[in-house]
């Protein structure tokens, strides 16, 4: 056997195995633990991680949130048996005996969370604080399971094994081996065929650490074919924890996802998703994903296509400070007349940094496959820096593909015809920011959603220090 | 009244190559001032020093505007002071919607005025009696600034603009260049609504045919730099027939 990593240790000393679970989820759980220590963390000498420092993430251990199936007491020993991290024991907020944010969330409807954090229409909505269900709908419509991953696997275990892939124990994606070992809870969203969904389904997350904990949180999205359903996932807190979500993904013949992930954690906290999508024949898939928050963010996307299937990814990210993001979106044409789109667009001001790496692989018999990749970024600051690479790996010979990248600053001809025109400076600078990552936007289809997201994006304009209040030269003589 | 007053203005561009070596101009309310010149000679230069364009030094002059000093204001102040430029080439921004953005033009002169704000409804209200007598397709108010205009209707949206922003002195860069024969009118017709006694204009063009709708009270040569010769609307008379070769080298 491999020698484990040191950084690893810690996480394999938080393993218990939860004697309630049945033996394939234990047994899963164990190889996967076992995959992640011989692995350890990412290292930036790997071509995937390179543009990723994970020094927040190994600068401490993050004790991971125990799963709702084991007791109080349980839960201490669990905790205790993390030393890594210092003063890890109570790191968090217990979740069953005091769920202070989740006291004051209405279970579904219209009703408002704080700050704006759900939808304000009817959805079908979970609410998850420190990665475990607080409420969940009670009105689904036939053909529909949506329901935590904890009670799924006691309910429904057929469904419940499909949140687990193979991938886990194979150690090449780590996080997603650590989150397969050590996943509290989650959500299952599993829709017979031809069943549709009336209003979205709405995945809020609420972390409150009071020091470094981890929250896993394992998912699965499984329309079958000819389903319909739109997802959208909103991850908030407050401290510095770490998120560690996985999203397993199918979609059956003919069915259609739409993936929204909106990320607006703490600015001290980590981010790191994966979804893993497997698309069946003439499937659809539409992914966007809008980052705002977190110290240090990743997005995996990891798409393989069938026959005539279509995915978009896309997404915007809007960062400040010292904050941290990379979207990896690996696509695989493994099928013939498949389709892809993304569409990227970042903002980064003052120290961020952002990285794309877009991966599109097309295989010899992937043939009429159509592939675009766009990714734009704009700094706003000479400190803000972007990486991207994008990589097309082409086998077949009857493919359109392209791919393009830009990095800008503000256009200085359409400020003065703003300004020229009696709109100032830092608001003309926001009205262009704001242009900027509208086609991404755009791409979502859904009204609300889109309209949900801009205003986000404009909250996080509103705080946004211009350039004019910092340095006051381009005020001066013309 | 004395609205703009240009004293030997010296102004360079990067790189260090003067483009305006002394001009002078006084501009009273009241007044439409026409200027012609050739290629290059610097007219776009003047209009965008008295609109705030960034990338110009002033090395020597100065320019007062309603008693302040022009060239110390940001381009917003000036907007805000009544000042407007229809640019030579308008400018395509995506993603920002033309109506959006000329309300947000609108209220920002309203707010610099101490003005309340208008609501949609009355913004819509004002739209709809601007556009009638400009004859512009409400679909092009609905599309991003200027993106995917036709040349002419860039020229006709900047009209459309100053129309609802009612400035004081309105300088008008080749407003008329590229239009045909209708939308040269609609345009004229949109300055000289707008003319009156405490207002002035100053209008760039190449064509004697604008003057024709819109007759100035005074017509300036522009040649490398300099005003070589003013005079009444005559003088474009004169240069439409012997063109600029006459008055070259006057300076
Ligand atoms: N930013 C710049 N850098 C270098 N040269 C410039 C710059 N801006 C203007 N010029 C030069 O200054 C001169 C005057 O240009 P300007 O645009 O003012 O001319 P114009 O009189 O408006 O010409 P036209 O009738 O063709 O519109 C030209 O020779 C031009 O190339
Ligand atoms: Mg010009």
């Amino acid at each position: 056997m491999s020698a484990i990593k040191t950084e690893a240790a810690p996480y394999l000393d938080a393993f218990r195995a939860n004697a309630s679970e049945p033996a394939w989820l234990v047994d899963h759980r164990r190889a996967a633990l076992t995959a992640f220590g011989e692995r350890g963390f990412p290292s930036r000498r790997e071509e995937a991680w390179r543009f990723t420092n994970l020094r927040p993430l190994t600068a401490h251990a993050f004790a991971p949130i125990p799963s709702p199936s084991i007791g109080e007491g349980r839960n201490a020993e669990r905790q205790r048996g993390i030393s890594g991290g210092g003063d890890a024991g109570g790191a968090i907020t217990p979740t069953r005996s005091q769920p202070s944010a989740a006291r004051a969330l209405p279970h579904q409807g219209g009703g408002k969370l704080g700050a704006e954090i759900d939808l304000g229409v009817p959805t079908y909505r979970l609410v998850f604080l420190n990665g475990i269900l607080q409420s969940g709908p009670t009105d689904l419509p036939k053909g529909a399971w949506l329901a935590s991953t904890a009670r799924t696997i006691a309910e429904r275990p057929d469904l419940a094994k499909q949140a687990l892939d193979p991938s886990d124990l194979a150690g090449g994606q780590p996080f997603a081996s650590l989150n397969a070992a050590l996943f509290a809870d989650g959500f299952v969203l599993a829709l017979e065929p031809g069943a549709t969904l009336d209003r979205p389904v709405e995945i809020i997350h609420i972390a409150e650490a009071v020091s470094a904990a981890s929250i896993h949180s394992r998912n699965a999205i499984l329309l079958s074919a000819g389903a319909k359903a739109t997802v959208i996932e909103t991850y908030s807190g407050k401290g510095a924890y770490w998120t560690n979500a996985v999203t397993e993904v199918a979609v059956g013949a003919g069915a259609a996802l739409v993936h929204i992930q909106l990320q607006d954690e703490d600015r001290r906290a980590i981010h790191l998703a994966m979804a893993r999508a497997k698309l069946a024949k003439g499937a659809s898939y539409r992914n966007f994903g809008l980052t705002l928050g977190a110290n240090l963010s990743r997005r995996d996307v990891q798409i393989a296509l069938g026959e005539g299937a279509s995915c978009a990814v896309n997404g915007a990210y809007l960062l400040r400070g010292e904050q941290d993001t990379t979207n990896a979106i690996f696509i695989d044409h493994a099928a013939p007349g498949a389709t892809t789109r993304e569409l990227f667009k970042g903002v980064l001001d003052e120290r961020a940094h952002g990285a794309f790496l877009g991966t599109i692989a097309v295989r010899q018999d992937a043939q009429k496959t159509d592939a675009q990749q766009t990714s734009r970024t704009l700094l706003l600051s000479d400190r803000a820096a972007i990486d991207t690479k994008p990589e097309l790996d082409i086998l077949a010979d009857d493919v359109k593909c392209s791919h393009g990248a830009a990095v800008g600053d503000l256009d200085k001809d359409m400020l003065f015809y703003l300004r020229a025109r009696g709109i100032g400076a830092d608001e003309a600078r926001r009205l262009l920011i704001e242009a900027f990552v509208l086609d991404a936007i755009e791409t979502v289809e859904d009204m609300r959603i889109r309209e949900h997201l801009s205003s986000r994006v404009r909250r996080w304009l509103g705080s946004f220090e211009t350039h004019a209040s910092r340095a006051p030269q381009d005020e001066g003589r013309a | 009244m004395s609205l703009l007053n240009i004293d030997n203005l010296h102004a360079s561009v990067e790189g260090g190559r003067e483009i305006l070596k002394g001009i002078s101009l006084e501009v009273k309310a009241g007044e439409v001032h026409a200027i012609m010149g050739p290629n290059g000679s610097g007219k776009s230069t003047l209009a965008g020093v008295l609109a705030g364009r960034e990338g110009y030094t002033v090395s020597q002059g100065s320019v007062t505007y309603d008693g302040r000093d022009l060239l110390a204001m940001s381009p917003e102040d000036r907007a805000r002071a009544g000042i407007f430029l229809a640019f030579q080439y308008p400018v395509e921004i995506p993603g920002v919607n033309n109506m959006y953005f000329l309300r947000m033009a609108l209220n920002a002169l309203h707010r610099a005025r101490g003005e309340p704000e208008l609501d949609a409804g009355q913004f819509l209200k004002t739209v709809r009696a601007k556009l009638k007598f400009l004859e512009i397709e409400d679909d092009l108010l609905q599309r991003a600034v200027n993106v995917g205009f036709s040349g002419g209707e860039k020229k006709r949206n900047e009209i459309f603009q100053m129309a609802m922003l009612e400035p004081r002195l309105a300088i008008l860069d080749e407003t008329d260049s590229g239009l045909d024969i209708d939308a040269l009118r609609l345009v004229a017709n949109g300055i000289n609504r707008l003319r009156a006694p405490d207002r002035a204009a100053i209008m760039i063009t190449h064509y004697q045919r604008l003057l024709d709708y819109v007759e100035p009270d005074f017509v300036h040569v522009l040649s490398e730099g300099r005003i070589v010769r003013s005079g009444d609307k005559s003088l474009a008379a004169e240069l439409e027939k012997y063109g600029y070769a006459a008055f070259g080298d006057a300076a």
